[in-house]
């Protein structure tokens, strides 16, 4: 482990010893680093887009389309209950935090995998990946967020009166609680995948039903009360629910299990973070 | 020989160093297999994924442990430039990753006096699909510039790089000359304290190799402390003052460059090290 102290610019000292904590994290040395965060979403934006047509239109263009999917599968043809609200507006709350989840799950989980080259030639705090696709992939929900108040407020003109009441306050909280349940997870999953490569098949498939049981498609109050207890676990859950409340009006979510998702979604991080940073130094043994 | 032979300030301190790889664990890459074969260790079968080349089935192949360092100790005074020489496989690049942090020792601590930059490779964190420009600030990022000071060498690095009128374009579109040249000067205004080089100077044509180690020499005589691994007595002798030379994973010899490189040398000739002040321990300690 390393811990960097720079105590006058002149004298910048670094031991490096076998031993590593499990939360030592060097968040000194992260801070230090911060600009490559930026750097790196640069990156990722201009290699993906350049020498595309639509460019960043993507990020909002792949949820309409499956917004309106759902629209046509799940309302008319399925007839599937929206608890009174628009189902357009419905479906696409839900996706845009699924989204925003999936997109950061997935991505982080390959962080060894993918960057193995890079982190045999240089060194820099290994964290720095995940938290700059965190951000990333919030550039992509802050795009989806801007096209929900628009279609929102077209609804309004159009006379459908959605309700959005001054919880919206709550929105920063649920991003927060997504981002850092989403980071965790990813930690956590990437440096399982480091010994054991086919979790990184199983991931994919694993969000796919998740998605299926976090009310995107449905509403909480859609599932019979008997029933109700087997979606507990799940955090995602008080986040949809709770901005469906909050924006439009009608959602199912009461207090303890808001709580009880920020409670899990901060255990998550914590213990993502921990595993990512002791599995960090000798990562590259096993990759 | 640990001792600091001037009596100047420190920069890196070595001390006992050591890597271990367990060899022969039989790394079950997926997590199906790991359970399957715990579950027939379990009920006394035979494991369905160990080593199909394993003579004896009825056993598990031992692990062994392979050192790739062993106690290694020295230190370099700062504004030295010291040369590491050993044979492939005698640990070098080992001794450099873990300077550079890559990945961590067995045993032993190292302390680093100042900032480290280590080049173990040319182009690290190039991006085929950006441009130039924005690969000079990526790739100075990811070793450990601000942003604000790619801007204000960057005039430099791009005029030492010879590659002014190609910037906006995309580097996959460059020949691999311009790309070495992109890359190296980029390094080569990290300005560190520390510097590692590991075989990167045996890039581009002869001109510019020339000019790297001419650059190289500069770097060293503003007193930035150099950490030399190479194959190549020229360049050694003109740019270190002292050597180490490393045989499997342990040191064999420190002292004066002109002294290392021609037992190094020798060593190169000879079937084994035959010369008295050469001492590699004995085969079994390793």
């Amino acid at each position: 482990m390393a811990t960097a102290n720079p105590t006058t610019n002149a004298e910048y000292i670094t031991v490096i010893t076998p031993h590593r904590g499990w939360f030592q994290i060097p968040w000194r040395e992260i801070w230090q680093y911060r600009e490559l965060v930026w750097v790196l979403i640069h990156r990722d934006y201009v290699a993906t887009y350049k020498q595309t047509i639509f460019g960043i239109a993507w990020h909002i263009v792949q949820p309409i389309v499956q917004t309106i999917v759902f629209v046509v599968i799940f309302t008319y043809v399925a007839k599937v209950p929206t608890d009174g609200i628009p189902p357009f507006l419905f479906y696409f709350s839900g996706l845009m935090f699924w989204r925003y989840f999936q997109d950061c799950v997935t991505r982080t989980s390959n962080t060894f995998t993918s960057n193995g080259a890079l982190f045999n030639k240089v060194y820099f705090p290994r964290l720095i990946v995940p938290i700059s696709q965190m951000f990333s992939n919030l550039f992509g929900f802050g795009l989806n967020l801007i096209f929900f108040i628009v279609a929102y407020l077209i609804y309004e003109f159009q006379g459908t009166h959605v309700a959005l009441s001054w919880k919206i306050i709550v929105l920063p909280v649920l991003i927060f609680q997504t981002a850092a349940l989403s980071l965790g997870l990813g930690c956590l999953i990437s440096a399982l995948t480091i010994r054991w490569r086919d979790l990184a098949m199983v991931t994919p498939l694993l969000l796919q039903l998740w998605m299926y049981a976090s009310c995107v498609v449905f509403p909480f109050s859609a599932i019979p009360e008997d029933k109700r207890w087997m979606f507990i676990w799940n955090p995602l859950i008080p986040i949809i629910e709770g901005f469906r409340f909050a924006a439009l009006g009608r959602g199912t979510v009461e207090v303890w299990q808001i709580l009880l998702g920020a409670v899990a979604s901060v255990v998550v991080l914590v213990v993502g973070l921990a595993v990512f940073h002791r599995v960090e130094k000798d990562c590259l043994d096993s990759v | 020989m640990t001792t600091n032979p001037t009596r100047a300030p420190i920069a890196v301190s070595i001390e006992g160093i050591s890597k271990k790889y367990r060899l022969g664990v039989i790394n079950r890459q997926m997590l199906s297999h790991e359970i399957q074969s715990l579950w027939a260790r379990w009920r006394g079968k035979e494991d369905p994924h160990s080593n199909v080349l394993e003579e004896d089935r009825d056993t598990l192949q031992q692990p062994r442990d392979f050192w790739a360092l062993k106690d290694i100790s020295f230190t370099v005074a700062k504004g030295e430039a010291i040369a590491i020489m050993g044979k492939n496989g005698s640990g070098k690049s080992t001794l450099l990753k873990i300077l550079s942090r890559i990945t961590a020792p067995t045993e032993g601590r190292a302390v680093l006096h100042g900032r480290l930059a280590s080049l173990l490779e040319v182009g690290t964190g190039f991006n085929g699909e950006l441009t130039g420009k924005e690969n000079v600030y990526l790739s100075g990022a990811i070793m450990g510039l601000t942003q604000k000071e790619i801007t204000e060498r960057y005039a430099s690095i791009i005029e030492f790089s010879e590659v002014e009128q190609f910037i906006e374009t995309p580097i996959k579109r460059y020949s691999s000359g311009m790309r070495v040249r992109l890359a190296f000067s980029v390094a080569a205004h990290l300005y560190p304290e520390i510097l590692i080089l590991d075989e990167v100077l045996a890039v581009g044509d002869a001109s510019f190799r020339e000019k790297c180690l001419i650059k190289m020499d500069e770097i060293r005589q503003s007193g930035v402390t150099i950490l030399f691994v190479s194959h190549n007595s020229e360049q050694i002798l003109d740019l270190c003052s002292r050597g180490v030379i490393l045989h499997k994973g342990t040191k064999a010899f420190e002292g004066p460059v002109k002294e290392a490189v021609s037992l190094y040398t020798e060593s190169l000739h000879l079937r084994g090290l035959h010369n008295p002040a050469f001492t590699p321990p004995p085969e079994g300690k390793l």
